[in-house]
């Protein structure tokens, strides 16, 4: 269980970074970024990612931070999850990144996993992308051609795949401001406390002098990339936020459900069920959520 | 000279102990915590290589080529070992039923996904993966045979081909008048279960330092070694050399449960050697590898059994059939163990008649190894399970029909039908003492109410007896020869009063060097810190065994108070010497040799010792100057079993009841534990946080076995499970923190009255959790009778008619 040979680079800026980057991208040659390494390491190990070079990003230095940039949160890529999930910052500007930082593996692991990486890494089991689904979180990256951001809603493609380049860098994300009031909740179903889930949901809503509005609801660990749940929402949208409700959403969550994945510790119809069960059990938590 | 082993901890020479019987802290430890310990991953010798294995994809086919000249021409490598090297120089592995046996790495065919193919030595592990992918081997499938069923199949394809069947033993045993006590029963009870695989995960795998002397012809193997002494036989035996040739020197472990697959490793890493000239290999065999095919899979049943009950509750038959899927061959003793039920076959029960149906069949799946317990946590849960179904049929409180049926106080020593003789116990003592702490009538209140709210709540309450000690006996008839197991000591006091006991085994965890310590201090009545315990290489160490079978504990023990015993005559008759006193006239208190009519006069430990090193000319005639002694303990009374495998096997009869109170999540099928209450007899506690440690693990591990922890193969019987992402492990989020309490009914017949415990929870664990997740489905008149419990598996039966929507 050791990796294959692979090349090593340590940038120490990330022009640096971005320009070594573009030349290895220009002479055809794989190359993957280490953050944290908390997936990518193993993954080497087993040999089941063998690039033929790692640019570790772990020298940077100048991408580990969590500030307040005029109301929006942001946090640098290889900010740790653990300084993440202990920031009184991220807590009171968002709370519901959070608790869903709190849920990521254990504390050993969140130490040393970044926040940036998991983005990228994009797991399709992983709390982070559903969150920035429904909280709009945008991706700011470093190439070539400068920065750009991304929408949550562009970025995470498929299984393991977002719309980064090979040459491009996810350098910090930003999280719009948490209207104060709104209902956040996150619930998973996993084997063992600190696993990847086996179904997940997580919401966010708004109540308007009884009305659900501005819902938002998205499901991981259930197809090859976090979906946001759409019927549900329109389901729930400007209706009582009331436990019948709640119910006929939950139902409708899990029969819009296309296919979802099959594994030794969960079939399809058994996911499918538990994105039902977590979906009432999220809006629950979330209406009665005091605020 | 016959030996008296103390029966007490009163009968040692002491006015009081001050070690034995306390919460000793381990002399272990320090080096554990301090990183000083040298577990074998952290063991070099100039010189050596790195052994990486190229292990088999396919669960059954044919070897056509073997092409291995790019790897050996790979950067670093030194050498490439083949099946058509294996097949000249070794033997396969001896087994038990004989000849289900392979070679350490595969001739002409594999069998199983995982089982090694070719091995490379390299200057670096990096290396030696990169020269494995440079192997081309050539395959033809051949059809799996994916389990038991296919395996009794006609027609089925054969493992073993020269044997011509996938059956490796079929035998019944009849105890007693099993047919009539069916045919009086006024009720039978039966049910079909199904144990999944599962095993012993230690945190340290299996690794070894192997070197070949090419000139001596000899080998030595530094490794994590459970049992050195039978690992240098077996190594001799595989590779063709005198056992007098053979070192095993065993490293401290992390952790052994009975699953590290030693033989394998070390015949590959051996030979690896041999073909590099006599450099030393390493091998470590990393997670993956043990998870596969390392000798961490174990128990692939599927029963098929009954209760014979009469009006009362009384039960007076148990049968049971047994269907054991041993995987490809019997290398891991596998076999063994569908034996050792026979020790406590019938439980804490006076269950007059018993009947034991075996099969143990080849698959091609990963052969199985021993796991802690070693056969009878299975066992018990369908034992136990029955008396749960037998109590809800018959309306009566699952722990009222255990009291009715239990042997009682006075009953001991107690020969169950199956022929183990029980030597002490208080059953209903240890339930008395378990309801009151769980405060039963309150749970049972408790889940009175829940029911009446709609929730699934369920109460467990099982008692199972530990076999403690254990014998070859016991395994006589499914094809291991002999009765008794030495374990042996040698204890030498220095001549300035220290002591140090040469034992055969090293650490493993459970803190036998601590027992021994705390022995031999309290015997020879010297601070603990003045006692030292090293292990001995197998080829020069007295017959020993090491861990395994609830035994070493109590066999240490004995070993050392043998010796003790032996030096205690002598340093009394050199003393007696020369104080000029009467022969007979010296004794041993306190650590002193006094005259018995004048004790004002007395030696010391260190001037005896002393004076038997430096002063010949004082001895009395016959003494050679050698303050040391051996011993070589084994259990009293043993014998041969007949023809139905009856025999005094297991020395000890520990026993324990547990009471687990569950909730079922109906809307995601999880089963969480609410409390979790344990009272156990283990005689004599020699190390009462000892104790509860083996209490807490075998917790641990039952709570995997009855939850968690699957090996799952799909239906051609390739592996699904080859990490700890599948593989799951409880950890300490899952485990609940027991509530213990004990009562102590000394064994009669071992030594300080102690009994084997070192299993402890996992005979018990996984049949409570079981049993209290069907009390909690009894109201919708439903039974899961497989292990493990997972949330979906117990989501399936909820919803398969509806009945929890």
């Amino acid at each position: 269980m050791k990796p294959a040979p692979f090349d090593y680079h340590a940038p120490a800026t990330i022009d640096e970074a971005v320009a070594l980057l573009a030349r290895l991208d220009g002479e055809g040659r794989d190359a993957k970024i280490l953050a944290g390494g908390q997936s990518l390491m193993p993954m080497l190990a087993l040999r089941v990612a063998r690039p033929e070079i790692l640019v570790d990003l772990r020298r940077l230095g100048t991408l580990d931070y969590i500030r307040d940039e005029a109301g929006t949160l942001a946090i640098g890529a290889m900010t740790s999850k653990q300084a993440a999930a202990d920031s009184a910052l991220v807590r009171r500007a968002q709370p519901l990144f959070q608790a869903a930082t709190e849920l990521v593996g254990h504390r050993q692991i969140r130490n040393r996993g970044s926040v940036g990486g998991s983005f990228a890494h994009a797991d399709p089991a992983s709390e982070y992308p559903a969150v920035a689904l429904v909280l709009d979180t945008g991706f700011e990256a470093a190439g070539p051609d400068g920065s750009r951001t991304i929408a949550a809603a562009d970025f995470f493609i498929t299984y393991m795949t977002t719309a980064l380049e090979p040459t491009e860098i996810l350098t910090a994300v930003r999280f719009a401001p948490f209207p104060a009031g709104r209902r956040w909740a996150i619930e998973e179903f996993a084997r063992r406390n600190g696993d990847l889930a086996l179904a997940g949901v997580t919401v966010t809503f708004d109540v308007d002098a009884g009305l659900c509005r501005n819902v938002r609801i998205a499901a991981f660990g259930v197809q090859a990339t976090a979906l946001r749940l759409t019927a549900a929402e329109a389901l729930l949208e400007g209706r009582p936020a009331q436990a019948a409700q709640f119910d006929a959403a939950s139902k409708e969550a899990a029969a819009a459900l296309d296919d979802p994945m099959s594994c030794i510790h969960a079939s399809s119809a058994y996911r499918r069920h538990l994105v039902g069960v977590l979906t009432a059990r999220a809006l629950g938590q979330a209406a009665a959520r005091p605020h | 000279m016959a030996i008296e082993i103390p029966t007490l901890p009163e009968q040692m020479p002491n006015d009081a102990s001050r070690y034995v019987g306390k919460a000793v802290n381990r002399v272990e430890d320090p080096a554990l915590v301090s990183g000083t310990v040298e577990f074998i991953d952290n063991f070099s010798l100039p010189g050596m290589l790195h052994c990486a294995i190229l292990r088999s994809p396919h669960p059954h086919a044919r070897i056509l080529s073997v092409k291995v000249d790019a790897a050996l021409a790979a950067e670093g490598v030194a050498a490439v070992l083949t099946g058509e090297d294996v097949g000249r120089w070794c033997n396969p592995c001896f087994t038990a039923p004989e000849g289900w046996g392979n070679y350490c790495l595969a001739v002409g065919k594999v069998r199983f996904v995982g089982e090694p193919v070719v091995a490379v030595a390299a200057s670096s592990r990096y290396l030696a993966e990169d020269a494995l992918e440079l192997v081309d081997i050539e395959y033809e499938l051949l059809p799996p045979v994916a389990d038991a069923g296919q395996a009794m199949a006609s027609g089925a394809p054969l493992v073993f081909e020269e044997r011509g069947t996938n059956v490796m033993l079929d035998r019944t045993y009849t105890w007693g008048e099993l047919e009539r006590v069916f045919a009086e029963a006024d009720r039978v009870v039966s049910r079909r279960f199904r144990w999944n695989r599962v095993g012993a995960n230690p945190t340290e795998t299996f690794g070894c330092v192997c070197r070949w002397d090419l000139a001596d012809n000899s080998l030595v193997c530094h490794g994590a070694y459970q049992t050195p002494r039978f690992m240098a036989i077996g190594r001799a035996a595989s590779l063709n050399l005198p056992v007098n040739r053979v070192r095993i020197v065993t490293h401290p472990q992390g952790g052994g449960f009975g699953g590290k697959g030693g033989p394998r490793g070390t015949d590959i890493a051996a030979l690896l050697s041999r073909k590099s000239g006599g450099r030393p290999v390493k091998y470590i065999e990393d997670r993956m590898e043990y998870l596969l095919a390392g000798g961490g899979q174990s128990w692939d049943r599927h029963y098929d059994a009954a209760l014979a009950v009469k009006a009362d509750g009384t039960v007076t038959g148990f049968r049971v059939r047994l269907v054991d899927d041993q995987g490809a061959g019997a290398e891991g003793y596998g076999t063994i163990s569908a034996a050792k039920p026979l020790a406590a076959f019938t439980g804490n029960y006076r269950i007059e008649a018993a009947g034991y149906e075996l099969t143990l069949v080849a698959t091609n799946r990963a052969p199985t190894y021993p796991y802690r317990g070693y056969g009878p946590p299975p066992h018990n849960l369908v034992l136990e399970s029955l008396m749960d179904c037998t109590a809800r049929e018959m309306g009566i409180d699952p722990a009222e029909l255990r009291r009715r049926n239990y042997i009682r106080p006075e009953q001991f020593p107690y020969t169950v039908p199956s022929g183990n003789e029980y030597d002490s116990g208080d059953y209903h003592a240890v339930l008395d003492r378990v309801l009151q702490m769980a405060d039963y009538d309150a749970l049972r209140a408790f889940q009175a109410e829940a029911r009446a709210a709609g929730r699934l709540v369920g109460i467990g309450v099982v008692n199972t007896v530990e076999p403690g000690v254990f014998d070859w006996n016991a395994y006589a008839t499914v094809g291991v020869p002999g009765v008794g197991v030495p374990e042996g000591v040698k204890v030498a006091v220095d001549l300035f009063g220290g002591v140090t006991v040469a034992v055969g085994f090293s650490l493993q965890g459970q803190g036998q060097f601590t027992v021994a310590s705390q022995v031999a201090a309290d015997y020879f009545g010297i601070d603990i810190a003045q006692v030292r315990v090293a292990t001995t290489p197998s080829d020069v160490a007295v017959p020993h065994f090491g861990q395994g079978g609830s035994r070493l504990g109590v066999a240490v023990t004995g070993a050392i108070l043998g010796a003790c015993e032996k030096l205690r005559a002598m340093f009394c008759t050199v003393a007696a010497h020369v104080m000029q006193a009467p022969e007979g006239g010296v004794e041993l208190r306190n650590g002193c040799l006094r005259r018995i009519d004048a004790p004002e006069h007395s030696m010391s430990l260190a001037e005896i010792a002393g004076l038997m090193l430096s002063r010949s000319d004082l001895l009395p005639p016959g003494i050679e100057p050698c303050p040391e002694a051996t011993y070589v303990w084994t259990a009293p009374n043993r014998n041969a079993p007949d023809d139905q495998g009856r025999c005094r096997s297991y020395l000890t009869a520990a026993n324990a009841t547990h009471v687990a109170v569950i909730e079922i999540d109906r809307d995601t099928g999880r089963s969480a534990i609410l409390d979790y209450f344990i009272v156990d007899d283990c005689g004599t506690r020699l190390n009462p946080a000892n104790v509860e440690g083996q209490l807490q693990g075998g917790v641990a591990q039952g709570v995997g076995a009855a939850l968690y922890e699957e090996y799952v193969y799909d239906a051609d019987c390739q592996p699904l499970v080859s990490t700890f992402v599948d593989y799951l492990m409880p950890t300490i989020h899952e485990v609940p923190m027991t509530k213990k309490d004990h009562i102590v009914t000394p064994s009669p017949v071992s030594p300080l009255g102690a009994k084997g415990c070192g299993e402890g929870a996992i005979h018990t664990t996984p049949a409570t959790i079981l049993c209290a997740i069907n009390d909690a489905l009894a109201p919708l008149g439903k039974e899961l009778l497989e292990t493990p419990a997972s949330p979906h598996r117990v989501w399936k039966l909820l919803h398969e008619d509806g009945a929890a929507a």
